[in-house]
């Protein structure tokens, strides 16, 4: 080892440990004795960027890459440092350098086939690939071409016709390899999925009926499952049916994909074209009742089987008789009744008529028994929910729902007994009476609107918590009752119970965080929301930094069968419409937050119009929320939106849209100057036609879809800015500084736009919707004060003016410069702008005052006892006591209290801070 | 109904129902992607028509993560998922014994000593606190508990005495 590696070392150990700054020291004591040392430099980049100090490394990092190096220790930490800021194009062309220079050199080839693959550059990586195979001669860069044939085949942008080249390419490489595919079951199923796609199933055929084949889909799931879908593509629906049959009697399988391949070679599916087979059907039944003897309760697959195969033989209009279906069902319930998933197993199969429902329901009626044992306790669950399920439209008004969450209750109580012994770590037993006691309550607030069941299903589903603390089902619906009720603190406290982590803040973090602003803060300095959007976004940063990695070691490790999965997993997290709508809430409580200057407004401007290019994944978690809502009806999910709608792709690009025509109003910024700024390389665009539209024409783009997902009031603030935005764009055309020359400002922008002086525009009187706006919705405010609505619909409709004011403030940053206003004759403007801040700003006072008054009386012993009294059909001294309900009470009033004096305190703040300005 | 069908990373996104609950841990990321991309034969995923019933993972001859959904429990999902497992690490893997970690205080041990799987040593402190202030070490402990595979018929693998067994968790990780 030289003197200078064993120098190396501690700044190696300093970087590992996370002592970025103490590396930095280390690298600036050898750099003095080593000058010229390009990995010193790397290094010391790497502890800077580390430690956040880009405008350092940036020199540095450049000057080192300048000089073309090959070595590999200084690579590497040139790539560190590039990944870091996302300039994974310089690491392409870094490698590349290096490997032209040394093409011997096999890890050089390999870095830079990685570096092609973490850009999506499949085709290049592809060529890399195969050069290296001819090179090397190790099979598996024949395989690592073949997979990228595949995925640059499978890339949204590749047309039809070369796919299918693509995948021919796939299928010569994997012939010409010397050593067959089956040596590895990865290979086996990368060659097989090749076949697939070609349609070429009678090799296909051949490598699945060797002796080996056969025994690598034994083990291996995805190569048997691929196994399935070639039969079945071949219309081997007899044939796979023997097999499953083979494998549920000689193995005992219950995976119900054995039973299903077993009904489908009697139903075939619609895209096979076949007919049904009749004959089949009478042996298939046999079989499945053999089946179902057999196991008897011990497993329910055979019966379900049989459920099936009369379902789908009513749904193909065939001759089977409905009794013989619902002696089916009754024979299930009364065998499996005592699984908790009874009632999931036979959902699908209970779209009955009229006059077969109340049978159905009859005979679930005499089903029930007395409460003995945990058995009988789900197996009563089971009756109430299906019972419920099957409930008419005529029987469902709010008197009768609440009757019936009366009754669940009542045997919720004589439920809870039979759990006494159980420990605090096990969900109680009675749990889902209780639950479906909630959901009838919050039925009955949703037919009649009446808030006295909302608090009633709150009450009580917070007793339900107190005795089984680990229920997360019940969490989530109080999670959403209370913010329906304004009192988001404790929706938050349960939210936090959840334990939510990584991966589950982009699918869960939407129970917290959808149209949060609405309980923000901020404005008061309270950042508590802002800091969970920020936190919660820590999972996309690892995804960023860690999934490439594993496509690189799967790769490594030859898990072919895993690689385009985890690209999907990558790009649906990277491209989540979940990260993009907590940036969005984000960035609203920041305008309300921070002052409204320059620095704010060009990031988020940058940010947000790289937003509006993404193709975006929805992965949130909705199907989580429990639902036994009657079918027919909005599930409770539906029910318990915050202001009925769901905020989601529409309402982003909406907001994006009056965001980005705000702060491009409101920006100096050209694009030179941008892409300076921007570090790292700029995400592709998605590949969407709108896209390729220039930002202007796709800011004033309206879209009915979009808004649908708006409330009224979001619409209209939404038509507010519009109109806004087109009365003042003319003159923000005409004051904005001409570009920059070689990033250069030619001047500071008041004596350089001289040349365009002369085009000012008259100044047009303001636009009747600007100022009447304000009337609108204030006049809406008091309507709702008045009608005893929700406390959410009134936070909503303040906050909804609040961001008027500070759009509005966005929109005239720009005039408020003296020399400005003089140099374009724009005084006029000024004094109408005046008037709308100044009606803008009173509104906001007006209303927030009041929202302050109503905070306020939530801190009265009155409100606390009207909430008790509200609860009084569900108090009962040996279950929800008095006492509790109480307590409930006053952490439900304290916390909107909190709420709505906070949003009304600090729209105070903004309308007196943007009054006075 | 119950499908049997291999686990992929987009998985991640639909398993709430089962990594709600509190005796199932979370992992980053990386966690499922490292087995994903060593051992995809032995990540599954049991599901019906909409939700995840149940999900495990292995580590060569090692049962990391299994958990079923609430409504599914008491069906014998466990037994499948495991059954599964025991057959690939058998057949595939050639493996002497497969084990598993769990909490002394989880009700689980009980389905798991019927699957054929014994205590070979309790392990102190393997566990972070469920927060529920009751339980005490047993909350806090692990039971390795092993099950011999057909490679050691002379259950070489396993011991009578595993709960009086004592190791600290630094000796097993």
């Amino acid at each position: 080892m030289s003197a200078l590696d064993r120098q190396l070392r501690p700044i190696y150990d300093a970087l590992d440990m996370g002592s970025h700054k103490s590396a930095v020291v280390s690298c600036n004591k050898l750099i003095k004795r080593y000058p010229n040392n390009l990995l010193l430099k790397a290094l010391k980049s790497l502890g800077l960027v580390r430690s956040q100090k880009i405008e350092e490394a940036l020199p540095l990092l450049e000057e080192v890459l300048a000089a073309k190096t090959t070595d590999d220790a200084t690579l590497t930490a040139l790539m560190h440092v590039l990944r870091l800021l996302g300039r994974n194009q310089d690491i392409v062309s870094m490698f590349e350098n290096a490997y032209k220079q040394q093409p011997q050199n096999e890890d050089l080839g390999v870095q830079t086939f990685f570096a092609y693959a973490r850009t999506g550059n499949w085709k290049v990586a592809q060529q890399i690939a195969t050069r290296m195979h001819k090179q090397f001669q190790e099979d598996r860069y024949l395989y690592w071409s073949v997979v990228g044939a595949l995925l640059q085949a499978n890339d949204l942008a590749t047309p039809p016709e070369m796919r299918t080249l693509l995948y021919k390419l796939a299928h010569r490489q994997v012939a010409s390899s010397p050593s067959p595919s089956y040596l590895s079951a990865e290979r086996f199923y990368l060659h097989l999925s090749i076949l697939q796609e070609l349609q070429l199933y009678d090799e296909a055929n051949k490598l699945l009926e060797s002796e080996i084949g056969k025994s690598i889909c034994s083990t291996s799931l995805p190569c048997n499952y691929l196994r399935r879908q070639i039969w079945r593509a071949r219309g081997l629906y007899k044939e796979e049916a023997e097999r499953a049959k083979d494998l549920i009697l000689e193995k005992n399988d219950r995976n119900w994909l054995e039973f299903l391949s077993i009904i489908d070679a009697a139903f075939p599916p619609k895209e096979s074209g076949q007919e049904p087979v009749t004959d089949a059907i009478p042996e298939t039944r046999d079989f499945f009742n053999k089946i179902a003897e057999t196991d008897g309760v011990k497993d329910r697959s055979g019966l379900l089987a049989l459920i099936e195969l009369e379902h789908r033989a009513r749904v193909a209009g065939g001759t089977s008789d409905i009794t013989v279906l619902k002696a089916l069902l009754q024979k299930y319930f009364v065998l499996h009744s005592e699984k908790a998933c009874c009632f999931e197993d036979l959902k699908p199969y209970l779209d009955l008529s009229d006059a077969d429902r109340d049978e159905w329901t009859t005979f679930l009626d005499s089903q029930r028994s007395t409460l003995e044992s945990a058995t009988d306790l789900r197996c009563l669950i089971n009756v109430h929910k299906l019972q419920r399920f099957s409930l008419p439209a005529s029987k469902l008004t709010a008197e009768l729902e609440s009757g019936r969450a009366a009754s669940y209750i009542r045997d919720y109580k004589e439920g809870l007994r039979l759990g006494l012994e159980l420990p605090e770590t096990e969900l109680q037993l009675a749990d889902d009476l209780a639950i479906l006691a909630g959901q009838a309550l919050v039925n009955a607030w949703y037919l009649s609107k009446e808030q006295a069941y909302l608090l009633q299903a709150v009450a009580l589903l917070e007793f339900t918590l107190s005795k089984s603390k680990v229920a997360y089902s019940v969490r989530l619906m109080l999670i959403r009752l209370y913010r329906l009720l304004g009192a988001p603190t404790l929706a938050l406290n349960h939210y936090r119970a959840l334990n939510i982590k990584h991966v589950q803040n982009d699918t869960l973090s939407h129970f917290a965080l959808s149209r949060a602003t609405t309980f923000s803060l901020a404005s008061t300095g309270d950042i508590t929301y802002s800091s969970e959007c920020l936190e919660t976004s820590q999972v996309y940063l690892s995804n960023s930094n860690e999934t490439s990695e594993f496509i690189t070691r799967a790769f490594h490790g030859e898990r072919y069968s895993q690689i385009p999965n985890f690209i999907e997993f990558e790009e649906r997290l990277e491209n989540s419409l979940q990260r993009d709508l907590v940036k969005m809430e984000h960035v609203r409580m920041r305008m309300i937050h921070e002052p409204i200057v320059s620095d704010l407004i060009d990031m988020e401007f940058i940010e947000l119009k790289i937003i509006l290019d993404r193709y975006h994944f929805d992965n949130r978690d909705f199907d989580i929320m429990p639902n036994y809502q009657p079918n027919g009806q909005p599930s409770f999910e539906v029910q318990t939106r915050l202001f009925g709608r769901n905020a989601g792709l529409g309402w982003l690009r909406v907001y994006l849209k009056m965001f980005i025509r705000a702060f491009q109003h409101a920006s100096d910024l050209d694009d030179a100057t941008e892409d300076k700024l921007l570090i790292g390389d700029r995400p592709k665009k998605s590949s969407d036609p709108e896209n390729q539209l220039p930002l202007v024409e796709r800011l004033n783009k309206r879209n009915l879809e979009e808004e649908s997902e708006l409330t009224e009031q979001e619409l209209k603030l939404f038509e507010w800015a519009l109109t806004l935005a087109d009365w003042l764009e003319p003159y923000h055309n005409v004051a904005r500084p001409p570009p920059t020359v070689d990033g250069q400002k030619t001047s500071n922008g008041e004596t350089g736009s001289s040349a365009r002086k002369d085009d000012a525009p008259p100044v047009r009187s303001t636009p009747d919707l600007v100022v009447r706006f304000f009337d609108d919705v204030q006049s809406e405010f008091e309507a709702s004060v008045g009608r005893d609505c929700l406390p959410s619909e009134l936070l909503h409709i303040v906050t909804i003016i609040q961001e008027a004011v500070t759009l509005l403030v966005a929109e005239t940053v720009r005039f408020k410069s003296t020399s400005v206003v003089k140099i374009h004759k724009l005084s006029q403007l000024v004094q109408s702008l005046k008037e709308v801040r100044t009606k803008a700003c009173v509104s906001l006072k007006e209303t927030s005052e009041s929202l302050v008054k109503s905070g306020e009386n939530y801190g009265t012993a009155d409100s606390r006892k009207a909430f008790v009294d509200a609860c009084s059909p569900i108090i009962d001294d040996d279950l929800v006591h008095h006492d509790f309900v109480l307590n409930i009470a006053k952490n439900v009033c304290d916390s909107r209290k909190k709420t709505l004096e906070g949003v009304g305190k600090g729209g105070l703040k903004i309308s007196s801070a943007y009054d006075k300005a | 109904m119950s499908v049997i069908r291999p686990m992929q990373a987009t998985d991640m996104l639909k398993f709430n129902n089962i990594n709600l609950d509190i005796w199932t841990e979370t992992f980053r990321i990386n966690f499922y992607l490292a087995y994903l991309s060593r051992w995809p034969d032995l990540c599954c995923i049991q599901e019906s028509s909409a939700t995840a019933e149940g999900l495990s993972t292995e580590w060569h001859g090692h049962i990391t993560a299994l958990s079923v959904a609430p409504e599914y429990c008491r069906m014998g999902l466990s037994r499948a998922l495991v059954l599964h497992l025991e057959y690939v690490s058998d057949e595939m893997y050639k493996g002497f014994f497969v084990d598993l970690y769990v909490r002394c205080t989880n009700s689980a041990i009980k389905m798991y000593e019927g699957f054929g799987y014994s205590v070979y040593r309790r392990v102190r402190k393997y566990y972070g606190t469920l927060g529920t202030d009751k339980g005490g070490r047993d909350e806090e402990d692990a039971f390795d508990m092993r099950k011999p595979l057909s490679r050691d018929p002379m259950r070489r693998s396993v011991r009578l005495n595993g709960r009086d067994v004592l190791v600290s968790a630094q000796e097993v990780s």
